[in-house]
């Protein structure tokens, strides 16, 4: 240590060079990092889609689902595989652990889809894998305008898939950009049955004419006078017109038209999702997806210069307007942190200059913070961190803390110069003073670092939220570290005077020194007083405690509002967006709402897989300081008594980002999920219901639900083998005329330049569209022969799933439940129990316990094993450098002491216990530990110069004031602009910041007054031994 | 919501010896107000509400159901108003008279041939007044007995041979009414059923039923294709609703009925469908009140307690 103060000390320049060398990586990296909003909590998957146009859920299983999963199965870092199967879409989630490389995973991924490809059935499909993103990933939602009311939804929608989606995605750091909204052009080809009849064709000759007349080739070249040609044949059609004239069969030289038998129309493509605006108007809109690990704000600003140049290109009328950006919220919640910064910074300056009363200590003290925060940066950068709320909280955070070794080596320079002999060179006092101090802040600084641990164990969405922090604080500590023991060193000798005139630091310490001096002798005097002191506190916290509530970490406000409906399942496009246009136009009588827009079901594949009975409405609001309200819950009121009650519409608020990550996590929100698995849909529903009903009696149970896992009604055609052999037609023949008839078929593409528009062979409407008419289509056979469709098979209607959800490639159901007033593990025993008794499951079917409980469980054997381990280790490192157990015991004494002042704080401001609460608990761990330790530190000291205990404890308490009462004056007052922001991502860091401002409070109270009198009991029992903890303090350095 | 505490609990406990005592959870704020239900199963809408969500309500009572079955069909000539004109004898035309279209009375010499036996020329007349519907001969080509020269036609009035499929044999019967529509702004008519055939057809398995109709401007051209609308019964039911009014709900047709200010499902026996009313045999009385449209509103309110956390994906 000492080896390295001296090098520190004798290298000025080589130090100061790494100072700066490392500052300016610092800055270098700070601009270098990906902003966002908040840490990434998405976890690890790689998606894979799967359109099968119109399959039922089960199908979409059979055909789909099962292959994909069966081919990732036993993928290197796989964690489990979770699918949905729903009407036309299959969506498999690969999960993989968390350590896993995103482009990695994809690339496994991608060769096993290879396999899948090939068990899939021809034209059912191709699995392709979602974007490259994360659930943090769309970061900007827009629709097109069209103010000259003369654009076509279809026409729209080929403006945004044909130009605005490609110039979108020319954007550096946009991985994809998917379009819903109005519906895709087609080409319609509607043919009328009975013209079939009248020209006697089948819908396959149409579709196979249509193809057969619609293509160009190549024929090579030929050569002429020395000269190629190369030989095109065009024959593709490019209009209406040419659809119309291609002939499907020719009788007696009179050819039949296409034109004869079909309608043909420019219309547009089945849609399971669309959009809506204002109540009024359907539109068409997109949404841009931004690359994994890029930088949301940079991607975003692009993107909104790309807007700009497009909207000028676009048809005049025509205009991109952006409606929802994670930009706005980037930079709030960067800014929160950043303005907490700033200020944390301005105010523990100055708090540094007024306690130590001039200019030149304060300013090597100040330098700290902007080293620390630079190393930390230079850190982030190196750990691919991206800035956000939480880690730039994490600076904010240790703001305070970050000074504190450089202040206690400062405090020591300063004093030592002051009172130093006159004999010693400057240098000489500096490196006395350091070597003094540079242990105990050694200590104090790893002591902070190692309470932190706990946080990197934590797991799940809270691990991937708070570890950010962990590392950023632990980062910055370091920083504080090296400042303090290389920097600050070489510092203090450059910078710092021997002071003039005798001033024991500013005037107001002295008053408040003369205070305290008797107080603390009582205490000291009275040892039981201070007993007494300590645990009425104690108990004042413990009385405390109970009435905190409890909640998870608050909600982020990420200012923009979302309102989300659940309508039935069975409902359709056309009613959804009825009744979603109805409470558009509710809501825009609100007065804060400017506007609404709302996207039902999905659009392009990539994004979302939702159903057309789901739809989410972005609320547009005024500026904040127009509401009539205060707060956004508030706001969410006012709007939710606006749009009052919906028949049948299950609506809650969420929020963007929100949404989508709890869309990926697909956790269950209950404490307790009972997965059945097993094979048959049905069994399931039943074996399902049963065991909610058992569940349900078992004492403590309570909000049992069972997932709706059917409700869609279904029209299914039974094809009747018998009849179709009757026939000497094939069972192919039917399915593909109903294939052909009632879903459509694309029978080629119509190419305009590079835009290409498929061709869409379908029964005109009238003869589809209801059971009786689908039961009229006929179906042709060997010869002449028409069947009507009912003769060949039997149609019924009935309800069928709505969607098939697996995991692991086994079909399950999950019950869910919660549980009140105790003890979830005994509840988990005695509900199997009852449903090994009383639920008679078939072979093949079992249950699993889940849910959040399974978590908690987790959770507490990790800290169980954690926050044991860390005190031990905090211990033996006490231990290690006081070489005295009860020293040890009186240091660690004070983490009590501190998180009464925390609990107090929060229960006086009305706040919850929470994941950040917490941390800030941890955190106050360090911070008292660090008070601990310096006051104890030197109370050694003094009693190994020979002073008695109980003078020793008087003085050194006195002594130490300044350094306690400034250390926890900077942290507090590092933490006070967090603690009165209001800005976006200030609801986390409250909490927290609360808990070590109420706990600084009660530890500096209880170190300077409790630690002094009880430090007589946990001093070594002979005093004479004790080597007073720090190196070079034993070996008898005058002080004081 | 459980993890934090155990994370707080778990950090706090073990460090700081506290009485077993569990904070209170803070209740999650349920998303949803409540709505309010007049009784078990019954939706309550107020007037304002019901013409927002286009709930309309109907009363009970008599309806006619009209069932009718589509067929297709091809005008044909009245074979009964249908001359094939042959040669007496094999010969060689000598000239032809009439072309196709012409009209021709009984008796009009259509064309004449030189006999081959004879020598002698005579002259192939029309059996019937009418139109010349078909003409296969030329002037100077040899003709033989069983070459058929013409086919003259009375087309004042035509067949219309539809083809009925095996399941709407029950339904037929001769003297229905039939509509017939030819698309395309060719003209409708109204028939009746005249004549069903006693065997099907073996290939298509299809029997003939025939209407006849008047033809007397020559707009029903023999070949047409022609769909007809069969009305196979027209009966007066107690009750019958729109099928707007059905719902389903898990497989069983419900209507909403008027019930105490709310709505009540009921589930209902179908009787006889048509395409646009049905006959409901049970569970509606003549008289109540029910809801004729809209009732998805309805259905979906009742349904909305399910719909819960598991929404799909």
């Amino acid at each position: 240590m000492a080896t390295l103060l001296r090098f520190g000390l004798e290298n000025r320049l080589i130090v100061g060079a790494f100072a700066l060398l490392i500052a300016l990586a610092g800055i270098q990296s700070y601009r270098g990092l990906p902003v966002d909003a908040f840490p990434d909590v998405s976890p690890n998957l790689v998606q894979v889609f799967t359109t099968t146009e119109g399959l039922s859920p089960e199908d979409v299983e059979k055909y789909v689902t099962y292959p994909v999963e069966a081919a990732m199965n036993g993928l290197p870092g796989l964690e489990r595989i979770r699918s949905v199967s729903n009407f036309g879409l299959s969506v498999v989630n690969v999960y993989f652990q968390d350590e896993v490389d995103i482009y990695f995973a994809r690339q496994l991924v991608g060769e096993r889809l290879q396999e899948a490809r090939e068990q899939i059935p021809e034209g059912f499909g191709e699995p392709e894998m979602g974007p490259i993103s994360t659930g943090m990933g769309l970061v900007l939602f827009y629709y097109l305008e069209d103010s000259s009311k003369q654009y076509s939804l279809e026409e729209l929608r080929t403006i945004q898939d044909w130009i605005v989606k490609f110039q979108l995605q020319t954007v550096p750091g946009v991985t994809e950009v998917l379009g819903i909204g109005g519906s895709e052009k087609q080409f319609h080809v509607l043919i009328h049955p009975e013209n079939l009849l009248r020209y006697d064709l089948t819908v396959a000759e149409v579709i196979a004419r249509i193809r057969e007349n619609n293509l160009n080739v190549g024929a090579q070249y030929i050569e002429r006078n020395a000269e190629e040609y190369v030989v095109r044949s065009v024959g593709l059609a490019t209009n209406l017109e040419d659809l119309e004239h291609i002939v499907l069969k020719s009788e007696d030289g009179t050819p039949v038209f296409l034109s004869q038998v079909a309608d043909i129309e420019i219309g547009g493509a089945l849609r399971r999702g669309l959009q809506t605006r204002n109540g009024t108007e359907e539109v068409v809109a997109g949404m841009v997806i931004k690359l994994f690990g890029t930088n949301s704000s940079t991607v975003i600003e692009r993107v909104e210069e790309k807007i700009q140049t497009i909207n000028a290109a676009l048809p005049p009328g025509v205009q991109i307007v952006p409606y929802y950006e994670q930009k706005t919220l980037v930079e709030a919640s960067v800014s929160t942190v950043q303005s907490a910064l700033v200020q944390g910074i301005a105010l523990v300056s100055l708090v540094i200059v007024i306690f130590l009363g001039a200019l030149r200590p304060s300013v090597v003290v100040a330098l700290s913070i902007p080293f620390s925060v630079l190393f930390a940066t230079f850190g982030m950068g190196q750990l691919g961190m991206s800035a956000n709320l939480m880690s730039l909280g994490g600076l904010a955070i240790a703001i305070g803390m970050m000074v504190d070794g450089t202040i206690v080596l400062v405090e020591n320079v300063d004093r030592l110069l002051r009172e130093g002999s006159e004999s010693m060179t400057r240098k000489e006092v500096v490196l006395q003073a350091c070597s003094e101090v540079a242990r105990p802040i050694a200590f104090a600084i790893s002591i902070i670092i190692i309470v932190f641990l706990p946080l990197f164990t934590l797991e799940g969405v809270e691990g991937k939220t708070f570890r950010p922090l962990a590392y950023t604080v632990a980062l910055a500590m370091a920083g504080s570290l090296i400042f303090a023991l290389v920097i600050a060193p070489m510092l203090s000798m450059s910078v710092m005077r021997r002071p003039k005139g005798e001033s024991d630091g500013p005037r107001w310490l002295q008053l408040i020194l003369r205070g305290y001096r008797p107080l603390v002798a009582t205490f000291v005097r009275h040892r039981v007083m201070a007993l007494g002191v300590a645990g009425a506190l104690l108990a004042l916290g413990a009385s405390a405690f109970p009435f905190l509530g409890s909640e998870f970490t608050p909600r982020l406000q990420e200012g923009t509002l979302v309102l989300r409906l659940t309508m039935p399942p069975s409902i359709s496009l056309t009613e959804s967006k009825r009744v979603t246009m109805l409470v558009e136009r509710r809501m825009m009588k609100v007065e804060e709402v400017t506007g609404v827009v709302t996207r039902i079901g999905r659009g392009e594949v990539g994004a979302h897989a939702d159903p057309v009975n789901s739809a989410e409405m972005y609320i547009l609001l005024t500026p904040r300081d127009t509401w009539s309200v205060n707060s956004q819950e508030e706001l969410e009121e006012v709007i939710r008594d606006g749009v009052g009650r919906v028949p049948g519409v299950l609506t809650n608020f969420t929020q963007p980002i929100a949404m989508t990550v709890d869309e990926l996590l697909e956790g269950v929100r209950a404490e307790l999920a009972i997965k059945l698995y097993g094979d048959d849909l049905d069994e399931l529903a039943e074996k399902a219901q049963e065991v909610a009903q058992v569940v349900g009696r078992v004492r403590g149970a309570a909000d049992v639900q069972v997932d709706q896992v059917s409700g869609t009604p279904q029209l299914v055609l039974r094809v009747n083998r018998h009849a179709v052999a009757r026939y000497g037609m094939n069972v192919e023949d039917v399915q593909k005329t109903v294939r052909a008839a009632v879903g459509g078929e694309v029978a080629g593409q119509i190419f305009e330049g590079v835009r290409r528009f498929d061709i869409f062979v379908r029964f005109a409407p009238e003869y589809r569209s209801t059971p009786e008419a689908i039961g009229n289509i006929l179906v042709a056979g060997p010869g002449d022969i028409r069947v009507p469709l009912s003769e060949l098979a039997d149609i019924e209607e009935l309800i069928g799933p709505r969607q098939i959800t697996r995991e692991d490639t086994q079909r399950f159901i999950t019950i869910q439940c919660n549980v009140l007033d105790r003890d979830i593990g005994s509840f988990v025993e005695e509900a199997q129990a009852a449903i090994d008794a009383t639920v008679e499951l078939p072979a093949g079917y079992f249950v699993t316990w889940g849910g959040q409980f399974r978590l908690q469980q987790e959770a507490n054997r990790r800290l169980a094993v954690v926050v044991p381990i860390t005190l031990l280790v905090i211990f033996v490192l006490l231990f290690s450098s006081f070489n005295s157990l009860r020293n040890a015991g009186l240091i660690i004494l004070n983490i009590p002491l501190a998180l009464v002042g925390g609990i107090v704080a929060l229960w006086v401001s009305g706040q919850n216990l929470s994941v950040p609460a917490s941390v800030g608990f941890i955190a106050l761990f360090g911070i008292a530990l660090e008070n601990g330790m310096v006051l104890v530190t030197y109370l050694n000291q003094l009693v190994a110069e020979g002073k008695p205990i109980d003078e020793a404890s008087v003085d050194g308490a006195c002594l130490r004031l300044r350094p306690v009462l400034m250390t926890a004056a900077t942290t507090a007052l590092g933490l006070l602009p967090l603690l009165f922001s209001s800005g976006t991502g200030s609801e986390v860091q409250r909490p927290l910041a609360t808990v070590v401002v109420g706990g600084l409070v009660s530890s500096t109270v209880l170190t300077l007054l409790v630690v002094p009198a009880l430090y007589k009991w946990f001093s070594a029992p002979d005093s004479g031994t004790v080597k007073g903890g720090v190196g070079p303090a034993a070996s008898g350095a005058p002080i004081g | 919501m459980k993890r934090i505490r155990t994370l707080v609990l778990a950090t706090a406990l073990a460090l700081f010896s506290l009485p077993a005592c569990s904070p209170e959870v803070v209740p999650e704020e349920h998303a949803d107000e409540h709505i309010e239900e007049g009784h078990e199963g019954a939706v309550v809408l107020s007037e304002a509400e019901r013409a927002e969500f286009g709930v309309e309500v109907g009363v009970a009572g008599p309806g006619l159901i009209a069932q009718t079955v589509e067929l297709p069909g091809e005008i044909r000539a009245n074979e009964d108003l249908l001359a094939h004109i042959v040669p007496r004898f094999p010969g060689i035309v000598k000239s032809v008279k009439k072309a196709v279209g012409d009209q021709v009375a009984n008796g009009d010499v259509l064309a004449t041939v030189e006999s081959s036996e004879s020598l002698s020329t005579y002259s192939v007349k029309s059996l019937l007044e009418g139109l010349v519907i078909a003409r296969h001969v030329s002037v100077g080509e040899a003709v033989t007995t069983e070459r058929e020269l013409f086919v003259v036609a009375d087309l004042s009035n035509v067949w219309v041979d539809f083809q009925a499929f095996q399941k709407h044999l029950p339904l037929l019967e001769v003297g229905q009414r039939i509509h017939i529509s030819a698309g395309h702004g060719l003209p409708e008519a109204e028939a009746l059923v005249s004549y069903i055939s006693p065997v099907v057809e073996e290939t298509t398995r299809t029997a003939t039923v025939r209407a006849v109709v008047e033809n007397t401007d020559g707009g029903w051209r023999p070949g047409l294709f022609v769909t007809g609308r069969v009305e196979v019964s027209g009966d007066e039911v107690p009750v019958a609703i729109p099928t707007t009014a059905i719902q389903t709900v898990g497989e069983v047709p419900v209507v909403f009925v008027s019930d105490e200010g709310g709505f009540e499902p009921r589930p209902i026996r179908i009787g006889r469908r048509g395409p646009h009313f049905v006959e409901v045999t049970n569970g509606l009385e003549p008289g109540e009140e029910f809801v004729s449209a809209g009732g998805f509103t309805l259905k979906a309110e009742l349904q909305r307690g399910e719909l819960g956390e598991g929404h799909g994906h």
